[in-house]
Order: structure tokens, then sequence, then C-alpha cells
């Protein structure tokens, strides 16, 4: 059961960042760009009202309910972890106390807004009270961050981390209301005029968001990171650069949103922006779940003889003839007792075999089909065979499925249900595996026929995005930093390509002529190159 | 359509835990242990831990893992750990601590001990 107390509890991290972004960040939509007491209201902008002060309260439940939860994941895990009770010592740790109190003060935040706000929504007095309630929940996150454990500079780590939540959650809790205003407009209960000016103020608070965002986070990261390698090679620099690309993806959707709001392009504002909007928010969650992430990885600056060199990364990606031959199942299993004993420790040279044929092949499948996919948009007669390409999800799923985990069923010998539910990893395997088979399905059925009024094909570049959240969150546990990183760099950089995959897609499926083509080419161009990677892995010993 | 996204990023979200905190500094490295001599082992970490909620264990071979007492040093964010008597070989301290910052961490650090 650590399993799945483990699963949860990195689960809710990004969740618990998500409904913040939600509550803080419809706040200060609210308190800088809509100010109810200042316009002058009509029906129409009396339902947006009620609807943004409905988000602020939903999540600050929601962000209740995952404190509490994540206070009892925690029991939970080390209870399985240290085979005992964690009581009465955990009751005294900052955690269970600053967790405790956040709580609160997000209760007593989103229960002012639940019973007096949404009554009198139009007073300035209630909205600046629901603001000062909201201090003490912004500040109380500071015991909770990686900051507060640390010895040197706390109070300043603390400050930062602070400003630098609240900055992307004004930024992104923007990005959900202006999602929240897209559909009163596709109601026609907004007016086309109005969406135009609110993306433009937008465009204000977006951009101040995100410079506070540079400002806080240079520093932190210059913190936690003090050279070159520690950027390149620890799992902490990569994560935090995989955060500066989803960062430069979003702002390049934000600038499209700006230059069709600045230009008053009518078409762009009703037929483009919202779906750029949708894309920016997949990276934008996704960006919540990297940093989630971020926070579980020791900082580059403690682990320096435990950094690789940009060398040893850059060779991780080096392309190489594939692994087309397996060592045998019995080779494998094998080798297991003396990879996974702690004193006299073999590497296993059959599990890296194993581990590099699954990807090599793997890459050859997404190569494959991804070529074929390329060639579908070039719409030639005699390519229409093309369109079939998805069918390659399929056996790549079958494929996966028997050999992600040797020693757990069909191959081994830990039941299905016994290694699902007790092993991260495998779990991680099997919902992977699930996940590119209902690709496969689902695809090929909206690329033989499309139809793009159908909510079918939508699937895909959802599950994509699943797929490149799971690819950027996961790491392989083991004792080597070192050796799990040179894991974790592919596998971080073609969770990027998934999450471009995934909105390439998006787009096609909304946008329409050059756009709709341009977005589709460069959705599976992004899966030919995740194809590249895997069938150029190369998995270090350990 | 939005809540079921939001509702499959939640389910689908997965991590495994390779913590936060990290041994810095250990005295192994300068002290070695020697035989059927009690000792202390002194191990440094990047964040303050909670040693109620942590556990050191002398692994010996074959993998039998033995508990051992501990307490929190002289220095910011130091364990010092009691090691029984024992005799040479190849041993390893594995440790599963609480750092303050709410991440569990798991870890090895191999010895050997000498005449």
């Amino acid at each position: 059961m650590a399993g799945i107390a483990d699963f949860l509890d990195s689960l809710i991290g990004g969740f618990d960042l998500i409904c913040y972004a939600l509550t803080i960040g419809c706040l200060f939509w609210t308190l800088f760009l809509f100010q109810p007491w200042k316009e002058r209201i009509d029906s129409s902008n009396t339902l947006l009202l009620e609807r943004t002060i409905t988000l602020i309260y939903k999540g600050g439940f929601w962000l209740t309910g995952a404190q509490l939860f994540k206070i009892v994941l925690k029991i939970w895990l080390m209870t399985a972890i240290l085979e005992k009770s964690p009581f009465p010592e955990f009751a005294e740790t900052t955690q269970f106390i600053g967790g405790l109190t956040r709580a609160t003060l997000a209760f007593i935040f989103a229960s002012y807004v639940y019973h007096f706000l949404k009554l009198n929504p139009f007073s300035k007095s209630r909205w600046l009270i629901a603001s000062l309630l909201a201090v003490p929940m912004i500040i109380s996150g500071a015991w909770l961050v990686h900051g507060a454990g640390r010895f040197e500079n706390q109070t300043l780590l603390m400050t930062l981390t602070l400003i630098h939540q609240v900055a992307a959650a004004a930024w992104i809790g923007g990005v959900f209301q202006l999602l929240n205003v897209w559909q009163f407009v596709k109601l026609n209960k907004l007016s086309t005029n109005y969406w135009r000016q609110l993306l433009k103020k937008f465009t204000i608070l977006g951009a101040a968001s995100v410079a506070v965002i540079l400002m806080s986070g240079i520093p932190l990261a210059l913190q936690y990171i003090d050279s070159w390698n520690g950027l390149m090679g620890s799992g902490y620099g990569n994560l935090l650069l995989v955060k500066i690309t989803l960062l430069g993806i979003a702002l390049y959707f934000a600038n499209l949103n700006r230059y069709a709001a600045q230009n008053n392009d009518n078409y762009s504002l009703t037929f483009y922006v919202p779906h750029y909007i949708e894309a920016e928010t997949f990276v934008l969650i996704t960006l919540l779940f990297t940093a989630a992430s971020l926070a579980s990885q020791p900082p580059a600056i403690d682990i320096p003889s435990l950094t690789a060199s940009w060398q040893d990364v850059l060779n991780t990606f080096a392309p190489q003839i594939p692994s087309l031959s397996s060592p045998t199942h019995t080779d494998l299993i094998s080798g297991e007792a003396g990879r996974t004993a702690i004193i006299g420790q073999i590497p296993s040279i059959a599990a890296t075999e194993w581990s590099n044929y699954n990807h090599n092949v793997a890459g050859i499948f997404l190569t494959t089909m991804s070529f074929f996919a390329m060639l579908s948009y070039l719409r030639y007669r005699v390519l229409q065979f093309c369109k079939f390409w998805s069918v390659g999800f399929i056996a790549l799923g079958i494929f996966l499925f028997f050999r992600s985990d040797a020693e757990t069923w069909p191959l081994g010998s830990i039941g299905f249900w016994d290694s699902t539910f007790n092993n991260g990893e495998v779990l991680q395997h099997r919902i992977a595996t699930l996940l590119v088979f209902t690709l496969g399905v689902i695809e090929l059925s909206s690329r033989v026929k499309p139809n793009y009024s159908q909510k079918l094909p939508f699937i895909f570049p959802i599950l994509a995005a699943l797929g490149g959240l799971m690819l950027l969150t996961h790491s392989h546990v083991g004792f080597q930093p070192k050796s799990a990183f040179l894991i974790q760099v592919g596998h971080t950089t073609m969770g990027v390509f998934s999450l471009i995959l995934a909105c390439g897609r998006w787009l096609e499926l909304n946008l329409e002529g050059k756009k709709r083509a341009f977005s589709g080419f460069v959705s599976v161009a992004a899966l030919f190159q995740i194809g590249l990677i895997l069938m150029f892995y190369r998995e270090p010993l350990y | 359509m939005k809540k079921i996204i939001l509702l499959l990023l939640c389910i689908f979200y997965i991590q495994t835990p390779f913590s936060h905190a990290v041994i810095t500094d250990y005295s192994l490295k300068i002290a070695p242990i020697h035989s059927n001599h009690a000792d202390e082992v002194e191990l440094e970490f990047n964040s303050k831990i909670e040693l109620g909620l942590s556990q050191v264990f002398l692994v010996s071979k074959g993998d039998k893992h033995e508990l051992l007492k501990a307490h929190i040093g002289k220095k910011q964010g130091q364990i010092v750990v009691e090691i029984p008597p024992i005799d040479v070989g190849e041993y390893a301290l594995r440790f599963k601590v609480f750092a303050a910052d709410g991440h569990l961490t798991e870890d090895v650090i191999h010895f050997s001990v000498m005449e």
C-alpha cells in the first residue's frame, strides 16, 4: 500500500497548486480587472461575477481538502514505510502544524466568500475583507515549502517562494478565468467586444505576473543551483529547464492572444484565441505539476559530487544503433537478486539490455508511425494508406504490456494486482500501457473518418498531455542519483514533446485551414522526436 | 468536458519518492570503523531532520537489517548513529528520514570494517 500512498501524496501536490491558482488567480482577477464595485454591471456581467465567486470559494474549499488529505497521506505513508505509528512525533512537526493551519485559514477564507461575499458581490468592503483573509492563508504556505527546511537564507527562500507562487497563481488562475469568460461569450451571454476588452486588460496583469515570476524565480534558482553541471546534470536542474521551456511555450500562446486582442482581430479573437488559451491551459497545468515534482528533488547545490556532466547528458541523446536483441526472461530474473541487493550489489547487464530493447523497439514503432503520419499531411492520393499510421499505437501497447516489468505477470512470478498496487513504478508502466493502447483505438477511428464536430478525437490530445505529465514527473527509484538522473533526462525531454504533441493535435481539431494543417504537422513531428529519443535510448548500468 | 480533463489529470499524475533531504557529509569518509568496537557515525543532511520519524539500519551480509539508535548531533542537520561492535566485513547504513520539508527519503551508505 506504500506505493498507492506515495502515488497519491505526489498527486495531491499538483492538485493543491491548481486549487491555489484557481482561488488566488480569480481573486486577483476580480480585484484588478473586474472590480465589480466600480463597473456598471448588467445582467450578463452579474452572471460572470457569480461564476467567478463560485470558482474562488470552490478553489478555497478544495484547497482545504487537499491540505487535509496531504496530512492523512503523510501519516499513511510514514506508517507504511516506518512500520509504526508516526504519532505523537508527527503532531509536533512543522508539516503537521503548518498543514493544519493552512487548511484552517483556507477554510475560513472560502467560508467568508461563500457566506458573505456571495450575498453582496458588489460591496468593495467585502472584497477587501476577503483579500485580507487571503493574506494569512498565503503566508501560512511559507512553512510548507522547501525553504522552510533549509539552514541558509531560510527567510529569504521562504519569501521568494511565496511571491513566486502568488505570481504564478495570478497568471494561471487568470487563464482559467479566461476560459470561464469564453464559455459565456460562446453562449452569447457576453459580447465579443467585452471579451476583447478583458483580454487586453489581462495582458497587463499577465505580463506583470510573469515579470514577478522571473524576478522571484531567478534568485531562487541561483540559491539552489551553483554550476552549469548542476543545471544540466541534476534532476533539480533538469526540471527547472523543463519549467523554463514550458514557460516559453505558454508565453508563445499568450503572445498570440495579445497580438489578436491589440489588433482588434475579431475573427482571430473568436475562432483562434479561445483554442490558444485552451492549449496554454494544458501547458500551465503541466507547469504546476512539474513545479510540484521539482519540490521533491534535492537541490543541485547539495549534491555536487553526484551530478552528471553536460557531456554525459548529451551522450544520452547521441544516435546509436538500436538494440534489437533482448536477453532472455530467465537471464533478467537471475540478475535481479544481485541488482537489488544492498550488500554485494552486482549491476545487472541483463536488466540494462532488457530496458534498452524495450525503449529502442518502442522508438522504432513511434518513429515509423510518425514518419507515415507526417507523410499523410502531404495529401497525395498515393499516400492515402498513411492515414492508418495510428495502428502502430495498438501494437505498441501490446508490446509494452508484455515487456515493461519482467518480474510481474504475465512473464514474472509477481501477480498482476500485487505488482500494480505495491510498486509505484509498475503502476506507472501499467497506466502508460493502457494510455497507449487507448490512444491507438481512438485515433485510428478519428483519422480514418475525420469528423471535427465529434468529441471522441479530443481524447487523443488529452491522453497525450497526460502521458507528457507522467513522463515529466516520472523518476526511477534508485540509490544512485546520477544513474537515476540520466534515465530521468530522457523521460522529461519526451514529456515536453508529448505536451507539444497534445497542444498541436488539440489545435488541429479546433482551428481551420492552414493553421489546422500546421498544428497537425507540428504534433506528429513532436511524436517523431519522441520516437528518435526512444530509439537511441541507453540505460545506465546500475 | 473540463471536469473530466481535470479528473484525468489528477488520476494519472504520478511521481516516485526521490526526495529532498540528502546526505551532504558523513564521518565514515575520514573515520573508518574498526572491528569489535562500539562506535558512532555522524550523518549530515542538507535539511532539518525529524529524528522521531526517522530510522537508521545497519545492513550486514545477506541484507540483514538491524535498527540502530540515533540522536541529534551538535551541528545543524546532523544525526549521530550508534554502531554496535561488529566483525570485519562489508556493511551499509540504510536510513529512512523525514525532513522538515515533509519529504521522506531513503538512502544507503556502504562501508567496510577493518581490523
